[in-house]
């Protein structure tokens, strides 16, 4: 029951994928946004801080149903 | 596994320090006491910052000045003219945040840790939210912006209610006690030296992020609110 339990929380904490692809993409394109136009720096840089703020939001969502899971299933 | 579980479990708990004899007994959890040391903190630095102001800073004046004008600036720049009387809420929670999840550093438990700080921040800035934009366009205006830009988006507009709050505080949450638990991990596996640059890591780099991202959602949904549908 305790390896099943473990798999259950590992495939919660996945979400953690996703947010990581998204963060990648929206830093790789703000680096070029940036390189292109370096006098938008600081729009560009709130925007993308917006934008991973709220990607992450799923990895912490994930992380918070693995932990609830590993505690509260035993 | 089982006694890493429990192990984490007892670190979660919301402890109650000390109970106020009064009506039966008041609880007063860990985080409340935790809070009060930020507040005693923070207005002491208060008291002796703004002591002998002079029209041309100098010294400690000149710090102060600057935090205060990079606050004023990065508010004033999303919420505009309009916006300019919420500036010392917001800027208030950004330092309190700041310094409570810094916290952790000088061996407090960070108050951010107990979902019910998290939660009652995340409480007030929905408030505030609808405030702002019930104060700039009136209870008519502020109703008929549910169904803004169509009818047919009012239950999603209604949902956001319940849902921005949510996301700002298990966001706070999440992140705080994602770090702990990581560096409470890295603690077992290593105990010496290796914890440090993950330290940097998670308690100052991520809990200054976090704090600013609080923040700035407030802000920029504030914005949204006051701005008229076009």
């Amino acid at each position: 029951m305790t390896g099943l339990i473990a798999i259950g929380a590992a495939m919660a904490v996945m979400t953690g994928v996703g947010a990581g692809i998204g963060i990648g993409i929206a830093t790789s394109k703000a680096t070029e946004a940036i390189a292109r136009q370096p006098e938008a720096k600081g729009d560009i840089n709130k925007a993308l801080l917006l934008g991973c703020a709220l990607a992450e939001a799923t990895a912490i969502y994930g992380f918070v149903v693995a932990v609830l899971i590993v505690l509260f299933l035993k | 596994m089982e006694d890493f579980a429990t192990e984490l479990m007892s670190e979660l708990e919301n402890k109650i320090s000390f109970i106020i004899p009064i009506f039966g007994g008041i609880p007063v959890p860990t985080a409340v006491v935790a809070t009060w040391g930020i507040m005693a903190f923070l207005m002491i630095l208060t008291l002796i910052f703004v002591r002998n102001l002079k029209m041309v800073p100098k010294g400690p004046q000149i710090y102060v000045e600057a935090l205060v004008g990079f606050i004023n600036n990065f508010f004033g720049e999303i919420l505009g003219e309009e916006g300019k009387r919420y500036i010392p809420y917001l800027g208030t929670v950004l330092i309190y945040i700041a310094c409570a999840n810094l916290a952790g550093l000088v061996g407090v438990t960070p108050p951010t840790k107990d979902l019910n700080i998290t939660a009652g921040l995340a409480f007030m800035s929905i408030i505030l939210i609808e405030y702002s934009g019930i104060h700039e366009k009136g209870g008519k205006g502020w109703l008929k912006s549910f169904v803004q830009p169509m009818a047919i988006l009012a239950p999603i507009n209604i949902l956001e209610l319940f849902i921005r709050p949510l996301s700002l505080c298990m966001r706070l949450f999440g992140n705080v006690l994602g770090a702990f638990v990581i560096m409470e991990m890295i603690k077992i596996v290593i105990p010496a030296v290796i914890p440090v640059p993950f330290s940097f890591y998670f308690d100052i780099f991520d809990g200054l992020i976090q704090a600013y991202v609080f923040v700035f959602l407030t802000s920029l949904f504030m914005k949204e609110k006051m701005e008229e549908y076009k």
